[in-house]
C-alpha cells in the first residue's frame, strides 16, 4: 500500500459521495424509516384481545366475570353471543379471537362452593397468542371471585426489563438488523458502479492494487456508516426510550467493529458481481433476510433445529444482537460481550481479505 | 536496462467459453511504432488491446509489454504504458482539475513533475480555461481529450488506445491526433483501435483484424498493393434506370465481390480479373467501366471470407408508396431539464428523399428523430411528419412511420419469422394483410430464407435486415433509421444502403443518422448536428460550395468547416 495512491482513492471516492446527495440522503433516511417502522410494527406484547362471551347464565355473578374480562388491559370484550353458532362464525371471521362460555347455573354452582366449569376457546391460528391468550384467561378466571391460597406461591422477577416492554428488546435487536441492511447496499453499489461505467478499467490499468482499492472504498463509506450508528442509537434511545444500562462507549466500539464487517460484505458483493441490480438483489438477500430471521431478532436460534443454528453461525448479525441487547438490557461489560466481538473482527478480517482476493485486478 | 520491445506477442488468444475472441497470433511492435488495429464491431479489437495492457488473461499464449508477461507483471505494466479505454473513463462529478490529479497520484507521479505536466498538457488539450468544471457537463471530445491527458500525465512508454475517435466531432477529434502526433515526435509507441479508415492511414502499420483473425498486416502501402486493380466504379448515362439492369448481370458474374450502390455510381470489388472482362463484355454500351484507387475498406471487403456478389432484392414501383407529404421542422427545441437537446433545429425534406443526420455521440440526433416520431414531447416550434404533427400518442402518426431505433427493438426470444408476425399484428394486420405484408418486406430487405432460430443467435447484418423489415410492414411513408449501420461489417452495409436507396427512389422520406461520416455518400442531402444545434442542412455539393471547400471534399472536412464557422463550440448550450 502507497499512502499517496490511498490518499488518492480516498479523496476521489469522498468527493463523488458527497457529491451524489441522493445516495447521502438515502443513507440518512432509509435506515431512520425502518426504525420507526419496525420499532412501532413489530410489539410482541398481546395486549387487547378481542373476546367473545357466551353467556347462558346471566346471573350478577356471570356479568362479574365478563365486566372482569373487560376490565383486563389484556382482553376487549368485543360482542356478547346469542348462541354458540354466533360465536363460531365470529371466530371465523377473526373479529374474536378468544370465546368464553360461561354455563348456567355458573352462579348457583360458585354459591354451594362447588367448582364452577367456564369454557374458554382460543382461535390457535397464531399459536403464541393463543398460548398467552389463555393463560391471561386462566389467570383472571382463576382469582375469580377473590384470588385463592395456595400450597406454593411462586414469585417470579424478571430481570433485565422488568417493564417487559418489548419495545425495549426490539430496538436493540434493531440495531443490528438496521446496520446490516443499509451500509452494504451503500457500498453493494460502489464498485459496481464503476464497472457499469468502465472507469474501473482506468483503475485496473494503473498501479493501484486491489487492498488500495478496497480500502479507499472502505474509508469514506465507513464514515458515513458509522453516522448512522450514530443516528440510529441516538434516535432509539431518545424516541423510544429505550432505557441503557450498559456502557454506551461498549456498545458504539462494538457497532463500529459490526459494521466495517457489514461494510465488507457489500463491498465483497460489489467485487463480484457485475450490474448494479444484482448487487443490489444479492445484498439484500444475504444481508437483511438472514439478519431478521437468523439472528436471534424476532425468533430465539435456539430453539432452531442444529442445521439452522449453524447456518446461522454464518451471518454476523447474531452476534452483534446479542452485544446490543447485552449491553442495553443486561448492562453487559466488556467480558460479557467478548467472545461475540472476537467473532466479529475474525469476520471482518475474512471479509476483507476474501474482498481484496477476488478483487482481481483483471476484466473477466 | 536494455530497452525491451514494446510489444511481443505469441500464441496470444482468448476466448470466452466457446467463443473465440482472438485467435491466436504473433504480433511484434517496434520502439516508437504507430500500430493501427481496425476492424468492424465484434472483430476482437478491445479484446485484443485489454489482453496487450494486461487487464485480461490471454487463454492461449502469452504476451510481453515492455519486457513484462501480461499475466504476473500487469501492475509492473500499468504503471508504464497509458490505457485508454472505450467507454468513460472519467468520474463525472470530479471536475477536471481534480480527474487529472487523481490519474497522476494513482500513478505515482511526484508533486513537482504534475504541476509542471497538467499545465501542459491541459493547454494542449485545449481544457486551460475548463479546470473546475465537472467531467459531466463536457462536451464527447472534451471529455476525450481529458482522457487522453489522464493518460500521458505520467509520461508513458506505450499508449494504448480504444477507439479514441468514437462519437467525437471531427474538430476534436483532429486535435485528438495533433496530440498523438505530438506524443510520438517523442517517440512515445502507440497501438490505436479504429473503425475509422482516415484513422488508420495516419498509423505506420495497420493490422486488419476480422472475427478475431489478423486478415492483414503492414503499412498502408502495402496493404492496398493487394487490393490494386479490383476496384471499378461504373457509371451510367441514365444513373436510375441503367445501373439497376446491371444488377442481373452482376449477379451471375461469379467473382464480383460486392457492390457498393451509390447514387449516382456503383463501386464494385472483384476477386480476378475475369471478372472485369465479363463485365466490360457484358454490360451495355451506356455504362462506363474505370478502375479506381482501391481504399482501406476495400481490401477488408476483399478478404473477408464472406463473398457475397450482387443480391437482387424486390424492384419497388412508386404504386408501392401514396403520394404525400415528407418533413418539414420549424425551430425545434427538446429539453431535459436544463439541458437542451434539441436546440432550435429546422429543416426539411421532401418525399423521396434520402437525409443523413450526422453528428458525434451526444448531439441529439436520436433525441430529434424520437421527438419527429411522437416519442419525445416538442418544448418549442413545431414539425410535420407526412402531413401530421407530431404528439404524444397520435395513433395516426404512427400509421404512417416507421422507426427503427439505435439497438435493434427485437423480441430476442423470437423467432424470426415470429418477430414478424408480431411486428405485422401490432400494426393491425391480420389474416392474409398480414401475410403479404410479410412477403413483400421480406423481399425488400432480401430476407428471402429467414433461418429457424432464435433472434439472438442471428448475426448483427441479419438482425439489422429484420429489424428494417420489421418497420416497414406497415408501407410508411416516412422512415426513420437511427444509426442502423453500427455493429454491422461493410459488405453488409453496402446491401443495407441499397434498400435504402431503393426505398427513397419509391417515394419514401428516410432520415437515417448515423456517425460513420462516409456513409454520407449513399444521401441526397445532409444535415450536421453538434451539441444540439444544426450546423448546416443542404446537398454535400452546395455545402462543399458554400464553405468555401473543393468540389471533391470529403464528408470530414465538410463537418470540421462547418464546426469552425459556427464558432467553436466547446460545450452544450444550458438554458439560464
Amino acid at each position: 500500500m502507497k499512502g499517496h495512491r490511498l490518499r488518492a482513492l480516498v479523496i476521489k471516492e469522498s468527493r463523488e459521495l458527497i457529491r451524489d446527495p441522493i445516495t447521502v440522503a438515502l443513507a440518512v433516511i432509509m435506515p431512520l424509516i425502518m426504525l420507526f417502522l419496525f420499532g412501532y410494527a413489530v410489539n410482541l406484547d398481546v395486549e387487547r384481545v378481542a373476546l367473545g362471551i357466551y353467556d347462558l347464565d346471566n346471573t350478577p355473578a356471570s356479568r362479574a366475570l365478563t365486566a372482569r374480562f373487560d376490565s383486563s388491559r389484556y382482553f376487549q370484550l368485543q360482542q356478547k353471543s346469542a348462541d354458540l353458532h354466533d360465536l363460531d362464525s365470529a371466530m371465523q371471521s377473526s373479529t374474536i379471537k378468544m370465546g368464553v362460555v360461561i354455563p348456567a347455573g355458573f352462579a348457583r354452582q360458585l354459591l354451594r362452593d362447588e367448582s364452577a366449569p367456564v369454557q374458554v376457546i382460543v382461535d390457535g391460528g397464531y399459536p403464541v397468542l393463543a398460548r398467552l391468550a389463555s393463560a391471561y384467561a386462566e389467570a383472571v378466571i382463576g382469582n375469580f371471585p377473590a384470588p385463592r391460597q395456595a400450597a406454593i406461591r411462586v414469585r417470579a422477577r424478571v430481570w433485565f426489563n422488568p417493564s417487559l416492554r418489548s419495545v425495549n428488546f426490539v430496538v436493540p435487536g434493531l440495531f443490528a438488523v438496521i446496520l446490516m441492511a443499509f451500509p452494504p447496499l451503500l457500498t453493494a453499489l460502489a464498485i459496481v458502479r464503476e464497472k457499469e461505467t468502465g472507469t474501473i478499467e482506468q483503475i485496473y490499468a494503473s498501479p493501484v492494487t486491489s487492498g488500495e482499492f478496497i480500502v479507499g472504498k472502505l474509508v469514506p463509506y465507513g464514515l458515513v456508516a458509522f453516522l448512522e450508528i450514530l443516528m440510529v442509537i441516538a434516535v432509539g434511545f431518545a424516541w423510544f426510550q429505550v432505557p441503557m444500562t450498559g456502557s454506551p462507549a461498549l456498545l458504539l466500539v462494538s457497532a463500529f467493529v459490526y459494521v466495517l464487517t457489514t461494510v465488507g460484505i457489500g463491498l465483497l458483493v460489489s467485487s463480484l458481481v457485475r450490474t448494479q441490480l444484482a448487487a443490489m438483489l444479492i445484498t439484500l438477500i444475504v444481508t437483511l433476510m438472514p439478519s431478521f430471521l437468523f439472528s436471534g431478532f424476532l425468533f430465539p436460534l435456539f430453539t432452531m433445529p442444529l442445521g439452522l443454528q449453524l447456518y446461522s453461525r454464518l451471518f454476523p448479525a447474531g452476534d452483534f444482537m446479542e452485544i446490543s441487547r447485552g449491553v442495553v438490557l443486561k448492562s453487559a461489560g466488556l467480558e460479557a460481550v467478548m467472545p461475540h466481538l472476537v467473532m466479529l473482527i475474525i469476520y471482518t478480517v475474512l471479509i476483507f481479505i476474501f474482498a481484496a482476493w477476488r478483487m482481481r485486478q483483471k476484466v473477466v | 536496462m536494455p530497452a525491451a520491445e514494446p510489444i511481443v506477442a505469441e500464441g496470444l488468444g482468448r476466448h470466452f467459453g466457446d467463443k473465440i475472441a482472438i485467435d491466436p497470433l504473433d504480433v511484434s511492435v517496434d520502439r516508437g511504432q504507430r500500430v493501427g488495429i481496425v476492424g468492424a464491431d465484434g472483430a476482437g479489437k478491445t479484446t485484443l488491446l485489454q489482453m496487450l495492457a494486461g487487464i485480461l488473461d490471454p487463454t492461449e499464449g502469452e504476451c510481453r509489454v515492455l519486457g513484462f508477461d501480461t499475466r504476473q507483471g500487469a501492475k509492473r505494466i500499468a504503471a508504464r504504458i497509458g490505457y485508454m479505454s472505450q467507454g468513460f473513463t472519467l468520474y463525472d462529478r470530479l471536475s477536471v482539475k481534480e480527474n487529472l490529479t487523481f490519474a497522476a497520484r494513482i500513478r505515482d507521479v511526484p508533486d513537482k513533475l504534475y504541476r509542471e505536466r497538467s499545465e501542459q498538457l491541459l493547454s494542449m488539450a485545449g481544457l486551460g480555461r475548463f479546470t473546475d468544471r465537472p467531467a459531466a457537463k463536457l462536451s464527447g471530445g472534451m471529455r476525450k481529450k481529458l482522457s487522453l491527458c489522464t493518460n500521458l500525465v505520467h509520461e508513458p512508454e506505450l499508449l494504448i488506445l480504444d477507439e479514441p475517435g468514437l462519437g467525437v466531432d471531427p474538430l476534436s477529434r483532429r486535435h485528438l491526433w495533433a496530440m498523438l502526433d505530438r506524443f510520438q515526435a517523442q517517440g512515445i509507441t502507440t497501438v490505436v483501435a479504429t473503425s475509422y479508415m482516415d484513422e488508420a492511414e495516419r498509423c505506420d502499420r495497420i493490422l486488419l483484424l476480422e472475427q478475431g483473425r489478423v486478415l492483414a498486416d503492414g503499412t498502408l502501402e502495402e496493404l492496398l498493393r493487394d487490393v490494386a486493380g479490383r476496384v471499378f466504379t461504373v457509371h451510367a448515362e441514365n444513373a436510375g434506370r441503367g445501373l439497376r439492369e446491371l444488377s442481373g448481370i452482376l449477379a451471375k458474374i461469379e467473382s464480383v465481390h460486392s457492390v457498393q450502390w451509390l447514387p449516382d455510381h456503383l463501386r464494385l470489388v472483384v476477386k480476378t480479373d475475369i471478372a472485369k472482362n465479363r463485365l466490360s463484355e457484358s454490360s451495355p454500351k451506356s455504362l462506363h467501366v474505370a478502375a479506381v484507387e482501391p481504399r482501406l475498406e476495400d481490401l477488408f471487403v476483399l478478404r473477408t471470407e464472406r463473398m457475397t456478389g450482387e443480391q437482387q432484392f424486390l424492384e419497388l414501383s412508386r404504386q408501392d408508396r401514396g403520394k404525400g407529404e415528407g418533413l418539414g421542422v420549424n425551430g425545434l427545441s427538446v429539453r431535459f431539464g436544463h439541458f437542451k437537446a434539441v436546440d432550435r433545429v429546422s429543416f426539411d425534406a421532401p418525399a423521396g428523399e434520402l437525409l443523413a443526420l450526422l453528428g458525434p455521440n451526444g448531439a441529439g440526433k436520436t433525441t430529434l428523430i424520437r421527438a419527429l416520431c411522437g416519442l419525445v414531447a416538442i418544448d418549442e416550434g413545431s414539425a410535420r411528419v407526412a402531413g401530421l404533427s407530431p404528439g404524444a400518442g397520435s395513433a395516426a402518426l404512427r400509421r404512417q412511420i416507421g422507426y427503427m431505433s439505435q439497438r435493434f427493438s427485437l423480441y430476442l426470444e423470437l423467432t424470426p419469422s415470429e418477430n414478424l408476425r408480431f411486428f405485422a399484428n401490432a400494426y393491425g394486420l391480420a389474416g392474409g394483410a398480414a401475410r403479404t405484408a410479410i412477403d413483400w418486406a421480406r423481399g425488400v430487405t432480401g430476407l428471402t430464407d429467414l433461418p429457424d432460430k432464435l433472434t439472438r443467435d442471428l448475426s448483427n447484418a441479419l438482425r439489422q435486415r429484420l429489424a428494417l423489415a420489421c418497420s416497414l410492414l406497415h408501407r410508411p411513408r416516412v422512415l426513420f433509421l437511427d444509426e442502423p449501420t453500427s455493429g454491422v461489417d461493410p459488405v453488409a452495409r453496402y446491401r443495407f444502403w441499397r434498400v435504402i436507396r431503393e426505398l427513397a427512389a419509391s417515394g419514401m422520406t428516410v432520415v437515417v443518422t448515423t456517425h460513420y461520416l462516409e456513409e454520407a455518400a449513399y444521401c441526397d442531402r445532409l444535415a450536421l448536428m453538434l451539441d444540439g444545434r444544426l450546423l448546416a442542412h443542404g446537398g454535400r455539393a452546395s455545402l462543399n460550395h458554400s464553405l468555401g471547400l473543393d468540389a471533391g471534399a470529403t464528408v470530414e472536412a465538410l463537418f470540421t468547416a462547418a464546426i469552425e464557422q459556427a464558432g467553436t463550440a466547446n460545450s452544450r448550450a444550458l438554458v439560464p
